[in-house]
């Protein structure tokens, strides 16, 4: 085997420039054959437009783009045989069924007998089989969509942003679908602007800010690299508190008006902080000490927040 | 291509389209509800009869027995004016454009001739008209061969010339029968070309064309459905407009190959102008406004409503240039003339339009985007 077939994705210097915008930077990574692959940003980093000229639906200013070994812009009909796409904002056609919906796609790719039946069961749509599309909630068809990339049982698959716009709970269970693809070996290209999605699923995440990979590595290798640290959250209305902590040196952040945040290098950090609020008669409701996540290292590469408002909010669930 | 794509397809958009029924019979209903309309509108106008306005001032029995005479040639329908009456006022203010005035003494110059074999004695019959009016004329024409007829009768010599008429139509049509053919060609241009826009501007909006675009199906696949789509659709609202026209206005059609011929090549040829305009389009509301665009000039310009000879000289020639001109002539070649020749060579044209038009349809559709 040539070194090539070992990558199922090889994306080398691609560029997608929109009148004067950049919206893709001279960016390359490779994903392996059985690799999740996570492309991590916020809301107009970029993310879509890279894996939609990865997966066919764009054409790239410049850079080259192969799957399997096969250059996108010239064996674009070879290679949507071989992959599965959930785009970003998916919707199917509204008045047809499940079943139906999934039979079709299926169809498409000629001939190949689909175990619909087993699909269905993958995604747990098997109640909402006879359902048209158009009665579908949100998370169902998200999974629906993520159904229909999997019909011809694609080499790799594409799946863009597949829990926005879910409630936790659905989320939760997309990701249930999601894992059981990881374990099923699949090669996954996935793009999200929620870190815990990233961290949870991804083997590799690449951080991507206005069209630039910034860092790239397994979760806990960003997160050690670039955010090797602690953080203390403590619980307290009292304003005693905060200025205590800034006295000794460090920086608190106050959020969601009575929780305190604090960055401590060492664990030692914690004790003095603690020490100090109780001598100087001050006191507060709880605490809770974590390693930073994903979240952070975007922070703190960026001096952005993911997310709009305070960081951490969605913090360890 | 492969058919079992293109009939998957065509299943999704048919499902579709038959779950939405209240869509479904408002697409049907429209051009029926034309054809009532039109149809009602023109009714009477088939047996066409002028009125004729009389004066008899000779109040005999023969000046009586000759208008009633004149009644019953069934070409007008005869309307008394009082005797006393003054013809050049009346006419203006019952906005008559005729009055055939029966001098005094009628009877008398009938007799003279008739009795005595007096070959001198005649009689003056005098039309009173206003000239402005545009038919008075061919009243007028009208009015004189009946005149010459009642001349070689009372002659009693056996005509040496005589007149046989012969239709180049098989047979008279009605209006109804003109205006149906018009009506199809319209409602499956309407159907095929806004069926199209809406459709692919709809699924584009959606996301739906992106997420095909990620599949191996073919825009050859995709467009095929299309027409096929469209054309079954067609074929159920021309059925439609059959079945009401047959029953409420008792028409009379020739209903054979040559119609699904046509409908199948002005689908063709509309559902690729629908491509092209949802390529260059990308608003749903102003690829609409293109279609509009395009269908309403069609649709008054190319003889689907009244014949384009009552248009002036440069609109005929721009009908011509117009596809569904063709399709016009092509239907009513068929349907009402029986006319193989014509209605081919109208198939021939809007055949040639199609297949331009299918070509540029498919290369025009991109699933790429920028
Ligand atoms: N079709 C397009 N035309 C013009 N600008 C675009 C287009 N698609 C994306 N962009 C711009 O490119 C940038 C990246 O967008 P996108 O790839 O959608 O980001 P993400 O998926 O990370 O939210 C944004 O600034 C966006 O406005
Ligand atoms: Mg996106």
């Amino acid at each position: 085997m040539t070194r090539a077939n070992d990558y199922a994705i090889e994306v080398e210097n691609l560029t997608k420039r929109y009148g004067g915008v950049l919206a893709v930077d001279d960016i390359s990574f490779t994903v392996k054959i059985g690799e999740v692959f996570a492309l991590l940003g916020p809301n107009g980093a970029g993310k879509t437009t890279a894996v939609e000229i990865i997966d066919t639906i764009r054409t790239p200013t410049s850079g080259k783009v192969s799957i399997l070994g096969m250059d996108v812009s010239k064996k674009k009909y070879d290679i949507v045989r071989r992959i599965g796409v959930l785009p970003q904002g998916f919707s199917s056609f509204d008045r047809i069924t499940v079943r139906e919906t999934l039979q079709y796609y299926a169809r498409l790719y000629r001939g190949r007998n689909t175990d619909i039946d087993r699909l269905i069961e993958l995604v747990n749509l098997k109640d909402k089989s006879k359902e048209q599309y158009r009665n579908l909630s949100g998370g169902l068809r998200q999974r629906l969509g993520i159904a229909l990339a999997l019909v011809h049982d694609p080499e790799v698959v594409f799946l863009d942003e597949p829990t926005t716009g879910l409630d936790p709970r659905a989320r939760h269970e997309v990701w249930e679908v999601l894992q059981g693809l990881k374990e099923e070996g699949k090669t996954v290209l996935l793009t999200t602007h929620y870190m815990e999605e990233a961290e949870l699923l991804a083997d590799t995440v690449a951080i991507i800010s206005r069209g630039k990979i910034i860092a790239m590595g397994s979760p806990g290798e960003l997160i050690e690299t670039n955010a090797n640290y602690q953080i203390l959250t403590l619980r307290s209305a009292d304003e005693k508190v905060f200025e205590i902590v800034r006295k000794l040196g460090f920086e608190p952040v106050l959020y969601n008006s009575d929780k305190i945040k604090i960055r401590v290098e060492h664990t030692e950090g914690v004790q003095q902080i603690l020490s100090a609020i109780k001598e100087g008669g001050a006191s507060y409701l709880g605490l809770d000490v974590r390693k930073p996540n994903l979240e952070e290292v975007f922070l703190k590469l960026t001096g952005e927040a993911l997310h709009d408002g305070h960081i951490g909010e969605e913090g360890s669930a | 291509m492969n058919t079992r794509v293109v009939g998957a397809t065509l299943f999704v958009k048919l499902m579709s389209v038959y779950r939405e029924k209240t869509t479904m019979f408002f697409t049907l209903a429209f051009p029926i509800i034309l054809i009532l309309v039109f149809g009602t509108i023109f009714m009477g106008k088939d047996n066409v009869n002028f009125q004729l306005y009389v004066q008899d001032l000779d109040q005999s029995k023969t000046s009586a027995t000759s208008v009633e005479t004149l009644g019953e040639s069934g070409k007008f329908r005869i309307i008394r004016v009082d005797p006393a009456a003054d013809v050049t006022q009346y006419i203006r203010d019952n906005k008559v454009d005729l009055v055939l005035v029966i001098p005094k003494g009628f009877e008398v110059a009938f007799m003279q001739r008739t009795v005595l074999r007096d070959y001198k004695a005649s009689v003056n019959i005098t039309y009173i008209y206003d000239p402005s009016s545009s038919t008075v004329s061919t009243k007028m024409e009208i009015l004189n061969g009946v005149l010459a007829g009642i001349n070689l009768e009372m002659s009693r010599m056996p005509p040496f010339l005589r007149s046989a008429e012969q239709s180049i139509l098989n047979k008279k049509y009605k209006f109804i029968e003109f205006f149906i053919p018009g009506i199809i060609a319209m409602a499956v241009m309407t159907l095929s070309l806004f069926g199209t826009v809406n459709l692919n501007t709809e699924l584009r909006q959606k996301g739906i064309i992106r997420k095909l675009s990620t599949t191996p199906i073919t825009r050859t696949e995709w467009i095929l459905s299309d027409i096929l789509y469209q054309f079954i659709i067609a074929v159920v609202s021309t059925t439609a407009m059959l079945l009401v026209s047959y029953a409420v206005f008792d028409v009379n059609l020739h209903l054979n190959a040559w119609l699904p011929a046509f409908i199948l090549l002005n689908d063709f040829a509309f559902v690729g102008i629908g491509m092209i305009l949802t390529r260059f389009v990308k608003e749903a509301q102003s690829a609409a406004a293109a279609a509009n665009a395009i269908s309403f000039p069609m649709m008054f310009l190319s003889g689907s409503f009244f014949p384009i000879e009552l248009m002036p000289g440069f609109l005929q020639t721009l009908a011509k240039t117009l596809p569904l001109y063709y399709v016009n002539e092509g239907l009513r070649a068929a349907m009402i003339f029986d006319d193989n020749l014509a209605a081919l060579r109208a198939s021939a044209v809007i055949g040639t339009f199609a297949a331009v038009v299918f070509i540029l349809g498919i290369i025009a559709t991109k699933w790429e985007e920028g």
